[in-house]
């Protein structure tokens, strides 16, 4: 397949898979080598029903990952508006053809296959702004008619996100906009103006009813995790037991009594790793959080060392995503953040996340294959 | 168009802020290490509590009731298998063909019905919910052999409550009922109220099985279980379990057999039955008509069933024996012949029964019409002469009859163990002044109603217990004490001798003799109702107690038959006796409940009672001990 994809390449395909990244594969695929270890764990030391799709599913993102890797950047600079609109499309579409599921609609149904709309916002939102910033000059980023055209492009994708209702992508894509905003450069003083606005407008979607009645009983939960510890609260709760008893070294792998018992809800998904965390201690779970780490740190050197301006932005807008939702599950599943469904990347049961997610380090890779011979030269690595 | 702006400085500020980016995460995932660390290794104890708490439950394991068995051992209250029918609502997805499947074999009413599928929407699914319980062993056979074609159905056996000998023993066991609030809330620790609150769990309501309640109940016993998130048991550790204790046994003096003899010569009476052995002071039958079968009760009976039962004239609940209350009529003329000889009348001392005699401002009549004649002490009792008395009641004091009357059992309850005991009434002046606080012009007591206290009537009642009670006195002229638990457990009640009555015992002969000439000697009053034995001859006495005195007017319009009285308005038919005459070992007192007449109707019934208890004679018999029992496996372990 990656013979078809060569138009206009500088390069032959074996030199350039050569100048792929194998530590930062061999990173992920230890990700999500935890999270198939898991997940047999989960269920009870079954394949079924998750641990070997999750491994299938990773293998075929991995395979999506090095093919886009194989696609040079200036490729993904041309279909970076197309991309976003067409996901804007896509997303404005769902309310019409999407298909309803667990209360919530937020499934395009395409040739007998389901995709979110939603998670090729994720992606798509990242390459349109990094294209956009790739045309305006520092002084001009923070002038307000150059910061109208990112606010639409931002806004535009959260309201539709957010009334499907899918709050926790909602604000993984408003902070990941945000936050490419601000790597552009914005200046202090308006992205401060902004993180109060935002908060205001919270604030008011809280006040006015805008928020379902489950939203809004999460973020009080969130708040007060004892206020109804049978309820609401009930899963957080269970999620610090398990963690808690898990201790320094864990129960032992497929010993996790919290979750072989079932005392942890959802837990092949968003809270999969205090399964994690209760069968391996505290040691493994910083193993893990280390694992994330380094595959961040890499992430940042690959944006930092790339060729173009557009090609820096977008790989930053990824790693940005990434650590977001790193970040939130973790700080979610032992009480830091609300429970708002973010899964673990690579390592929660979920197949659409897993392809945003390796799409994602596609094009990164894309940018570190496409990266000037001297990449590490004195240009701004860290 | 082709964008492609060089401006190094807005890649300055990419790489500040890049790095900025970078000490962000580095910050956050710092706090979520910290938070980690806090949670595994600061707060570890805590949570491994709470998961500890999540994952064990403790099962109580019902123990089983303690046996009430009579006095050779058959039971009277035991336990058998409840034969129930469970529907598991996970193990199939066609609830209503499954219930329809079943309802093929059990009837299912349609109100039954919708509590189940009420039930199956509230519960977790895998929890059992019962369709019905206390099956036939036929139904419940053809459950289980249809049981591939029943999806979702779980027979299952429980234990519960059973009463053998059902309404016969009714009145001496009780019963057992559902665990009510009061229960839970009386309960004196945490462990009691999770064992009432185990499904099923029954306790006394009634009778012995409320008295000795606990002592029955046993010790529960405990296992503990590994349960998931649903609370759906993963695991039995079965090396931790407590097995339970089952309650003691309660080993009575009665005899079943005789027991059910009385009940049924007393069947479709209202009517009381008690026989005693006079050396022991053992209740050997305690009969009490109709009953009502204590196996419904525990079932559980109808609103219907139960405004039945406690409507009926016959009073089917009331504890007849214990609990009813009857003026004694003429039996309490062997309780005043002793007080005439401790007021001084001798043996010798006649009276003339000319049908009535004259006091005050009325005439007091025999219920002989025209008279006995000369009659005296032991004519008195074989003939039943009322005028006799009444000429003793002139002068005698009421406070010596009362006196015999209490020694003799008479206006007291006794220790039995059994709730609901009357006390009846012994009439003194100091009684009286009691019961007519309110009304100082009543308390002085008229010489009067010594006439009719004398012959049973009056302010006297009595409860047949205590009439058998009296009997057993006066045949041994011992202070006989009654008794119906004999072993508790491993504590037994020895039969305590019975000590001096504080009567001269000298007093008791001529009424014996009285007694024996009432059955034995033709024209005694219940010479019908002889047990024609010279080894074993009963001595009785009967009694008539009017319940309504038929007016003048009546009597002018022709109604002298008792028998064209509505039943309510009859006299109660009583008698008392004790055989064998010369060596006295069993007393017996009956009461016919508007039976008219002593003689006709409780001498008869009271003479085949005894005619059962001389032919099983339970007193020669070893009496069954629960603690012998017991031992004997240790004992040949020993060996």
């Amino acid at each position: 397949m990656a013979t078809i994809i060569l138009p206009g390449g500088k390069r032959g395909l074996r030199e350039r898979l050569s100048r792929v990244h194998w530590p930062l594969i061999i990173l992920l695929t230890m990700v999500a080598g935890a999270g198939v270890v898991t997940l047999y764990s989960a269920a009870e030391g079954s394949w079924q029903p998750w641990a070997l799709k999750h491994l299938i599913r990773f293998a075929v993102s991995l395979c999506l990952l090095l093919v886009m890797a194989m696609v040079a950047m200036r490729h993904w600079m041309t279909l970076a508006y197309p991309v976003y609109f067409f996901a804007l499309a896509a997303l404005a579409a769902v309310p019409f053809i999407g298909v309803v599921n667990m209360g919530a609609q937020r499934w395009i149904e395409v040739g007998g296959f389901q995709f979110q709309p939603s998670e090729l916002m994720k992606l798509a939102l990242v390459l349109g702004l990094a294209r956009y910033y790739h045309g305006l000059r520092a002084e001009q980023v923070s002038q307000p008619l150059y910061l109208v055209p990112p606010l639409v492009m931002i806004g535009a994708p959260v309201a539709l996100v957010f009334m499907q209702p899918d709050l926790g992508t909602a604000i993984l894509i408003g902070a990941t906009g945000a936050a490419i905003v601000f790597l552009a450069g914005l200046s202090w003083r308006i992205g401060i103006i902004g993180v109060i606005g935002a908060f205001v407008a919270g604030v008011a979607a809280y006040r006015f009813g805008i928020l379902k009645q489950y939203q809004v009983e999460r973020i009080l939960t969130f708040l007060d995790p004892d206020r109804d510890p049978l309820g609401k609260g009930y899963h957080l709760l269970q999620s610090k037991i398990a963690l808690g008893s898990g201790g320094l070294d864990g129960k032992g792998y497929m010993l996790g009594t919290q979750s072989q018992l079932k005392f942890l809800p959802e837990m092949q998904t968003d809270f999969i790793f205090t399964i994690f965390g209760e069968e391996f201690g505290f040691v493994g779970a910083i193993g893990l959080l280390l694992l994330y780490y380094a595959v961040i740190m890499i992430g940042i050197n690959i944006a930092l060392g790339a060729k173009t301006h557009f090609a820096r932005l977008a790989s930053l807008g990824v790693i940005v995503t990434f650590s977001l939702y790193v970040l939130i599950n973790t700080g979610m599943v032992m009480g830091l953040a609300p429970v708002v469904g973010v899964p673990l990347p690579l390592v929660s049961y979920g197949g659409t996340v897993m392809l945003t997610i390796m799409a994602g380090f596609g094009l990164l890779m894309s940018a570190y294959v496409s990266r000037e011979q001297d990449a590490f030269s004195g240009r701004g690595s860290l | 168009m082709r964008i492609n702006v060089h401006d190094p400085e807005r890649q300055e500020i990419l790489n500040r802020r890049a790095f900025l980016f970078g000490g962000a995460v580095s910050l956050g995932l710092v706090v979520v290490g910290g938070r980690l660390y806090q949670l595994q290794i600061l707060d570890h104890d805590r949570y491994v509590e709470l998961a500890q708490d999540n994952q064990f439950n403790r099962r109580i394991i019902t123990p089983l009731r303690g046996e009430i068995v009579d006095r050779f051992g058959k039971p009277l209250a035991s336990n058998r298998k409840n034969f129930r029918v469970l529907f598991v609502p996970e193990q199939t997805r066609d609830v209503e063909g499954a219930l329809d499947a079943i309802s093929e074999i059990i009837n299912i009413s349609e109100e039954k019905r919708t509590r189940i599928m009420r039930q199956i929407r509230r519960r977790a699914p895998f929890i059992p919910i019962e369709i019905e319980n206390n099956l036939s062993w036929d139904q419940f056979s053809k459950i289980n052999f249809q049981l591939p074609y029943l999806p979702g159905i779980l027979p299952d056996v429980g234990e519960t409550r059973d009463y053998p000998y059902g309404e016969a023993a009714a009145f001496v066991v009780g019963y057992v009922g559902a665990v009510t609030e009061s229960d839970l809330s009386q309960a004196k620790s945490e462990e009691e109220r999770i064992l009432l609150r185990q499904p099923g769990f029954k306790v006394g309501r009634e009778g012995l099985e409320r008295t000795y309640d606990k002592e029955l109940r046993g010790a529960a016993g405990s296992m503990n279980v590994k349960v998931n998130a649903y609370g759906r048991v993963i695991e039995e550790l079965k090396d931790q379990a407590i097995p339970p204790v089952q309650g003691e046994t309660l080993a009575l003096t009665i005899d079943a057999d005789l027991q059910l003899a009385a009940m049924k010569e007393l069947e479709g009476e209202s009517a009381a039955a008690v026989v005693m052995d006079v050396v022991t002071g053992d209740i050997l039958v305690l009969a009490s008509t109709p009953a009502f079968d204590p196996n419904a009760f525990n079932i559980g009976i109808s609103p219907q069933e139960w405004r039945a039962l406690n409507e009926s004239p016959y009073k089917p609940l009331l504890n007849k024996p214990l609990s009813g209350v009857y003026p004694p009529g003429s039996t309490f003329k062997l309780v005043s012949a002793v007080a005439a000889q401790i007021a001084g009348y001798k043996p010798g001392f006649r009276a003339h029964c000319p049908g009535r005699l004259w006091y005050g401002n009325r005439y007091f009549h025999c219920w002989k019409r025209e008279g006995h004649g000369w009659v005296d002490m032991k004519g008195s009792i074989k003939h039943s002469c009322d005028v006799f008395y009444y000429t003793i009641a002139k002068d005698i004091d009421v406070d010596i009859i009362a006196d015999v009357a209490k020694k003799l059992g008479l206006g007291q309850t006794f220790e039995l163990g059994i709730p609901g005991q009357r006390e009846g009434v012994v009439p003194s002046r100091e009684w009286k002044r009691r019961f007519f606080a309110g009304r100082p012009e009543n308390q002085p007591w008229f010489q009067g109603e010594t006439l009719s206290v004398i012959i049973g009537q009056g302010y006297v009642t009595s409860t047949p217990l205590q009439l058998a009670v009296m009997t057993a006195r006066i045949a041994t002229g011992r202070e006989v004490r009654p008794r119906i638990v004999r072993v508790l457990g491993d504590i037994a009640a020895p039969p305590q001798p019975a000590a001096p009555l504080g009567i001269d015992p000298a007093y008791f002969d001529i009424v014996r003799v009285g007694m024996d000439a009432v059955t034995n000697e033709p024209g005694g009053t219940a010479y019908r109702s002889r047990l024609d034995n010279p080894d074993w001859r009963l001595a009785g006495k009967t009694g008539t107690s009017q319940v309504y005195q038929i007016t003048a007017e009546e009597r002018a319009r022709g109604l002298t038959d008792p028998e064209d009285l509505p039943w309510e308005r009859r006299d109660h038919a009583l008698f008392v006796c004790y055989a064998p005459f010369d060596n006295p070992r069993y007393a017996c007192a009956v009461v016919v409940e508007h039976g008219i007449g002593g003689a006709r109707m409780a001498g008869p019934k009271a003479r085949e009672i005894m005619r059962a208890v001389m032919t099983k004679d339970p007193a020669a018999r070893p009496a069954y001990d629960p603690r012998v029992v017991a031992q004997t496996p240790e004992r040949s372990r020993e060996g």
